[in-house]
């Protein structure tokens, strides 16, 4: 019964067996993203609503967020049966796994609720920019230029009578896809470096502590400036630049991984004669998974202002295309007789990066309480 | 000691060397010649081709190399597209950014370290919750928009400081002259915005820290006074990480001064840094690189060094 109950609505199946909070969290679930999909059908921009009723260079753009909130639709089904069968085949006294005392920790701390919620605001407003957007972000007109905020454009209009609020809600998609895969890289390229340091020791970790120094020792705006300006502004170039250069979590993982190879739990595998990968892996990644997690957080918000900082500068993203800091770029010329334009697209890097930052520091003091 | 002095001036002659090279090969793929810009728009071919000459960009990239290096050393290299020494206009500008730069420096430090001290003293109170959060968001603010949020205050809606640029100097510096002194507070409270945050958390971390140990215990349990605690026995060891973490802000601070300078039109080095850029003007970027690295790389020796002075517990041996 409860189970075709949530087949219809996810959650309705959680209310009858009395699970009533979490009943709550996917009916809330469900009604955030029908808000969206009625703002999607409203705006006329759902897939199968613009066909064919828009002008089609829009299209793939509404497609791709179609999609994804299609897609999120069918997680939320997913998810609702999956936790109704397991409450139901719970076993009594059974212990808690790291991620669900860390789940429980984490929504008693205020302060990392805010920062995912931010966060995932952002998100939200980056994957469905065009069912948020009032108007194209990128179209002139030049019948509403400088405009202070008002009903029709809440946070006024640039010098060629876009409205700020619709460049913003774009904005968001740069500075968060650029910024999310710039730390993927720096992830990726810092971690593999700092594991091999940390796990090998010896000749390869001197030589990778060097590089690093030197890495370290450059200005890296300056690099980046340089590397903007020879390899073009454009989106690719931007990743590589800063995902090369800020290497800083190899160090992290590096000490992580100097500690935990000392346990004796490692030493057992090892005795066990468990290879190498298997003992990175299973062993010493898992260990040093918080102080992981906790870097990526707030090197997301790193990467966010520095991409800002390039655009701010002429050498990062390329008008017309919206973007937080070449909106500010604009700002500039303008700030004395439009100040919307200079406050609003800050107020996004600002929160955005805050969110990040608080999420961060909320993560690290649920996962890893050592580190408080 | 000395050897280990000898090692890292070998290590920095090393890093400064091959900073040359990578740079000199990244600026040699840039797309925009400078004779082009140099000769202005409807020069005609010849016009290029002489200027292109008169540079040396014609002749083979080694021999460019070492004619840009080799000028830099014995200083007479000339500017691409400024007809003055490139050594002459990083001097010209390079008292603007130190004076910005110290200012910077001095308004976080007296403002950072008491607000990490009073929120690591009364930890879980609500001013530890403000510093904290303050910190956070200084930490999350971009300078350059710090920079328009206080020129916008400051100078468009109070009107009582200069906007942009720098006033009158005496000898090269501003801060002398009044007048000098207004027009470097906007850019000076940007620049600063950051490092003062940085300074607070790690101000606060660090105080934490010491305060764990057991000294501080055994301090307190022979009945010493708590504020004697406190400044004598744990601030002064905790300030050790935070002394020493400022030569490292260096990379933030050059990055801060480079879209500060650019927002309130201070002609600093960071402001010529971004000049020489979209000028292609390759021998600017060149001399203004190493000069920022070799800073760079002095300074992470002189706070090596201060490790062992500040805690003789490290030696280099």
């Amino acid at each position: 019964m409860a189970y075709i109950l949530t087949a219809v609505v996810p959650g309705l199946g959680h209310l009858v067996q009395g699970w009533y909070g979490r009943a709550a969290a996917f009916l809330t679930a469900l009604a955030v993203h029908g808000g969206i999909l009625w703002l999607a059908v409203d705006k006329g921009r759902l897939g199968w609503v613009a066909e064919g009723r828009v002008d089609a260079r829009y299209l793939p753009g509404y497609w791709v967020s179609t999609w994804i909130l299609m897609g999120i639709f069918a997680l939320i089904w997913c998810f609702s049966f999956r936790d109704l069968y397991r409450l139901n085949h719970r076993q009594e006294g059974m212990g808690q796994s790291y991620w669900q005392i860390v789940w429980r920790r984490f929504r008693q701390d205020p302060k990392g609720l805010l920062g995912a919620g931010i966060v995932m605001l952002m998100l939200y407003l980056a994957l469905f920019a065009p069912f948020f957007a009032q108007a194209d972000p990128i179209k002139m007109n030049f019948q509403a230029i400088r405009q202070p905020p008002s009903l029709e454009h809440p946070l006024g209009t640039d010098n060629f009578g876009r409205s700020i609020l619709d460049r913003a809600i774009y904005g968001s998609r740069t500075a968060l896809g650029i910024g999310v895969v710039a730390t993927l890289l720096n992830m990726l390229l810092g971690g593999v470096l700092g594991l091999l340091g940390g796990f090998y020791r010896g000749s390869a970790d001197a030589v990778i502590m060097r590089f690093l120094e030197i890495l370290n020792s450059i200005p890296f705006f300056l690099f980046a400036l340089l590397a903007m300006s020879i390899f073009g502004s454009n989106v690719p170039v931007m990743m590589i630049v800063l995902g090369i250069f800020g290497l800083q979590p190899a160090r992290i993982i590096r000490s992580e991984v100097l500690s935990v190879r000392e346990e004796d739990y490692v030493m057992a595998a090892r005795a066990l004669g468990v290879g190498t990968w298997r003992l990175i892996f299973r062993h010493v990644l898992p260990n040093a998974i918080a102080s992981l997690v906790v870097t990526t957080t707030m090197r997301v918000g790193v990467n966010i202002i520095v991409i800002a900082g390039l655009s701010f500068l002429g050498l990062g993203i390329k008008p017309p295309t919206p973007d937080w800091g070449s909106m500010l770029r604009d700002a500039q010329e303008y700030f004395r007789v439009a100040w919307w334009m200079a406050v609003f697209p800050g107020l996004f890097i600002v929160i955005t990066v805050f969110g990040f930052n608080i999420l961060g520091d909320s993560l690290r003091d649920v996962m890893d309480p050592r580190l408080k | 000691m000395t050897a280990y002095i000898i090692r890292r001036f070998l290590q920095m002659f090393i890093v400064v060397f091959g900073l040359s090279v990578i740079i000199f090969l990244m600026l040699r793929l840039t797309p925009g010649d400078p004779a082009v810009i140099m000769a202005g728009l409807g020069a005609t071919p010849e016009t290029v081709q002489a200027i292109r000459e008169k540079l040396g960009l014609d002749r083979p990239w080694y021999e460019q190399y070492w004619r840009l290096t080799s000028g830099l050393f014995n200083g007479q290299l000339q500017a691409m597209t400024y007809h003055v020494g490139v050594w002459e206009i990083i001097f010209e500008r390079l008292p603007a950014t130190l004076e910005l730069g110290v200012l910077a420096l001095i308004i976080a430090l007296v403002i950072s370290i008491p607000a990490g001290l009073l929120s690591a003293i009364y930890r879980n109170s609500p001013v530890d919750y403000s510093v904290t959060t303050v910190a956070l968001l200084g930490i999350s603010t971009p300078v350059f928009w710090t920079a328009l949020i206080l020129m916008l205050v400051f100078g468009v809606i109070l009107r009582v400081l200069p906007v942009s640029g720098r006033g009158p100097t005496i000898g090269m510096w501003s801060f002398v002259t009044w007048d000098g002194l207004r027009h470097m507070i906007i850019p000076a409270l940007a620049l600063s915005s950051v490092l003062m945050a940085m300074n607070a958390r790690l101000t606060r971390a660090s105080m934490l820290e010491v305060m764990r140990q057991e000294y501080i215990k055994t301090a307190r349990a022979k009945g010493i006074w708590e504020g004697m605690v406190i400044v004598k026995h744990a601030f002064r060891n905790a300030m050790a990480p935070v002394i020493t973490n400022i030569g490292i802000q260096i990379n933030t601070l050059f990055a801060g001064a480079v879209l500060t300078e650019t927002t309130t039109a201070w002609p600093g080095m960071g402001r010529l840094m971004v000049e020489a850029i979209n000028r292609r003007d390759m021998a600017v970027v060149l001399g203004l690189a190493l000069f920022l690295a070799t800073v760079a790389q002095l300074l992470y020796l002189a706070v090596d060094l201060m490790y062992v002075w500040i805690d003789p517990r490290i030696t280099y041996d």
